[in-house]
């Protein structure tokens, strides 16, 4: 990702090159937005309507082992777990529900996107998997705190957040190699401005992304914009979300620079914004040990 | 007394601001812009400043800026329809001590105001009764069965105190509940997982019974939300006599205990001496142990014994345990009836035995009486004073 020694103008250029690509790419519609996995996609669309047949939905998960080993894992694990193991793929839908279901196959066809064969971005992605896991878990559990919407939303409205930060990252890999393999560059982005790019292009790539995923409106409102929070809608989703970034970032569960001046003023106005005092905003925290001790 | 300014563009903000202020006993005064303000801030000392944001002639930022450049560190708290992180941002750098997004509520601002004078769980007296004052209970759904003036409280005066909150779909069990349940526990009940929630966010309550199966609900998701929501409640599982393994159920979901439906008075006694305080049942006096007078309706008779014999049995082993040799029990408030008393005493004497301390017992005539009916404990000696029962001992 880094190269020593380039000067400073040739950098800065380059940086606002890609962003360049990148913005042509989007306006002109060539950006290979990652579909929905075929599996995933059938199943999301059948759990649209209220009254889905659990035994379509149950086939075509079953199509796919590893996810309908993750369902009965999930739906036997001590948040869903009955008197009795379920052991089947139509019983762990019955005993989830459509919510937890659609929210598990999104996760995981999230999770692959934050995969990626190149070491060093896949150590990039692993962390920003982690920050976003993190945000999720706390927005899931001052949702249910605040009362302000379905917890299951806001996880997935979390976890989405920074969905298209891995694409962006996996477009800046494959200009690299196209550049190496030309010939055409030796000098590459160093750690701060690969971030840099990431972070100023991520919003126009995820949006796209949510939307050729169906994902909800009020995730697609947060991957859209996580900076401001909305006054017309004071304890929805998405704001629960954007003061769990902050407080995210204030734990230090972030990848790339964090502006803490504008961050601690998110909290702050988070804090009113949704009425949550000191003692349940601790407990809405309480979930993050244990994204750390998953981290490491 | 601390002094407050409200700096303020609306009127109508001012008002209600000031109206805050008094009913927390502090004095107040106001200014309707920045210039205004600091004029204000010249001539008296003020504990916290209340300011705006947007305000003609001279903003908050404004007014800010002015009173730290002239070295003034009063407290400021911002009150502003501002959420702008940049704006805010700036206004932190300058100092501001906390933040309220408008329109808010009452309990926020009056919250913030304490904390801003570092009064928190502290506040006069004026404040403390505003604060119960402006949370009412609210009023009592259908659903719910309270006692008359039943919810109090709690100590920051923002939430009622319950002590019991059932959840469970079918009305009739908080009804069967009640009836169990002394007249001083407060109860709240909630017919479907969503009202409990919201009570939850509302009230705070000690003991929550939540039914295993209601319709179309996860109780494992209830569970973690209320444990989200109420912290320091005791969470108990609402079961079936009939349901397999409903002890494990409860222990997988970190539930505290279950309780059996149809109520027993063995059930219910059991669960109200596990989470509410008998200690003035039996009270401890050094080598003394003194039994309560019995008050309530009969049928509750037989789980009075069961508790008494079981705190007193506790307390003996304290008593043990600070190396006194003997223990006197006093029984002589204990209603004479029945074989209990003599079942007590019996329970009593075989633990004392067990603990290797001596027992005596001290009793009315009624209960002396009583005791001479039955085999194991016609011969044994009942003082009829504690006094008697020491000089005895020594």
């Amino acid at each position: 990702m880094s190269v020593a020694g380039a000067p400073a103008h040739d950098q800065s250029k380059l940086v606002e090159q890609l962003e360049a690509i990148i913005a042509k790419k989007i306006a002109n519609d060539q950006l290979v937005i990652p579909a929905l996995p075929a599996v995933a996609a059938r199943c999301v669309a059948l759990l649209k309507n209220p009254d889905f047949s659990t035994r379509e939905v149950s086939s075509i998960l079953e199509s796919d082992p590893i996810l309908a080993a993750k369902l009965l894992k999930l739906a036997n694990s001590a948040a869903f777990g009955g008197r009795n193991s379920v052991t089947s793929i139509s019983q762990a839908v019955t005993r989830l529900g459509a919510s937890h279901v659609k929210s598990l196959i999104v996760e995981s066809s999230a999770r692959k996107l934050f995969e990626s064969n190149d070491r060093r971005i896949a150590e990039a992605n692993s962390r920003l998997w982690t920050h976003s896991v993190a945000v999720a878990v706390v927005a899931r559990d001052l949702t249910a705190i605040t009362g302000g919407g379905e917890p299951e939303t806001a996880y997935l409205a979390g976890l989405l957040h920074d969905v298209g930060k891995p694409i962006v990252a996996s477009i800046l890999l494959d200009v690299e190699r196209a550049l190496q393999d030309m010939r055409k560059r030796t000098v590459w982005l160093n750690d701060q401005e690969w971030i840099e790019v990431i972070q100023r292009t991520h919003r126009k790539v995820g949006v796209p992304l949510g939307v050729r995923w169906e994902l909800p409106d009020m995730v697609l409102k947060t991957v859209r914009d996580c900076e401001e929070y909305d006054n017309g809608d004071r304890v929805s989703a998405s704001n629960i979300v954007r003061f769990a970034n902050a407080l995210v970032k204030q734990e230090g569960l972030y990848v790339g620079p964090v502006n803490k001046d504008d961050n601690d003023a998110l909290v702050m106005i988070g804090k009113s914004l949704l009425g949550l005092d000191d003692g349940a905003i601790k407990r809405g925290m309480a979930g993050l040990a244990a994204v750390r001790k998953q981290a490491t | 007394m601390s002094r407050i300014l409200t700096v303020d563009d609306s009127r109508a903000v001012r008002m209600i601001v000031a109206k805050q202020v008094r009913e927390l006993g502090y004095e107040v005064e106001e200014a309707e812009d920045g210039v205004l303000g600091l004029a204000q801030t010249e001539e008296t000392k003020f504990d916290l400043i209340i300011l705006d944001v947007t305000m003609p002639n001279l903003d908050g930022p404004g007014m800010l800026s002015q009173l730290r450049e002239r070295g003034d560190d009063t407290p400021v708290l911002m009150l502003t329809s501002e959420s702008k992180r940049s704006i805010v941002a700036g206004l932190m750098k300058l100092g501001i001590t906390d933040y309220i997004l408008k329109p808010f509520k009452p309990e926020e601002l009056r919250a913030k105001i304490l904390k801003a004078l570092k009064k928190e769980g502290a506040a006069p007296a004026a404040a403390e009764a505003a604060a119960v004052e402006a949370a009412p209970p609210p009023a009592p759904s259908a659903s719910e069965v309270v006692p008359a003036g039943a919810a109090r409280a709690d100590a920051g005066g923002a939430k009622p105190f319950f002590d019991v909150l059932v959840i469970d779909d079918m009305e009739n069990v908080q009804k069967r509940l009640r009836q169990f349940l002394p007249e001083h526990l407060t109860l709240a009940g909630a017919l479907n997982a969503q009202s409990g929630l919201t009570m939850c966010r509302e009230r705070v309550f000690r003991v929550i019974l939540i039914d295993s199966e209601m319709p179309d609900v996860n109780t494992a998701s209830l569970v973690k939300s209320l444990r989200l929501l109420q912290p320091s409640a005791a969470l108990v599982l609402l079961s079936l006599r009939t349901t397999n393994n409903a002890a494990g159920e409860a222990r997988d979901m970190g539930l505290d205990t279950v309780v059996y439906k149809p109520f027993t008075s063995e059930g219910v006694e059991e669960f109200l001496s596990k989470y509410f305080d008998n200690q003035e049942l039996v009270v401890k006096e050094d080598d003394l142990i003194r039994v309560a007078a019995f008050k309530g309706r009969e049928e509750r008779l037989p789980g009075y014994f069961m508790r008494v014999s079981s705190l007193a049995a506790k307390t003996l082993d304290e008593i043990a345990a600070a190396c006194f040799a003997e223990a006197i029990v006093d029984v002589s408030r204990i209603p004479a009836q029945s074989a209990k008393p003599a079942a007590l005493i019996i329970e009593l004497g075989e633990h004392a035995r067990k603990v290797g301390i001596e027992l005596r017992i001290v009793g009315s005539p009624e209960v002396v009486q009583l005791l001479r009916q039955y085999a194991e404990t016609a011969g044994m000696a009942v003082f009829n004073t504690v006094e008697q029962a020491r000089g005895a001992a020594a």
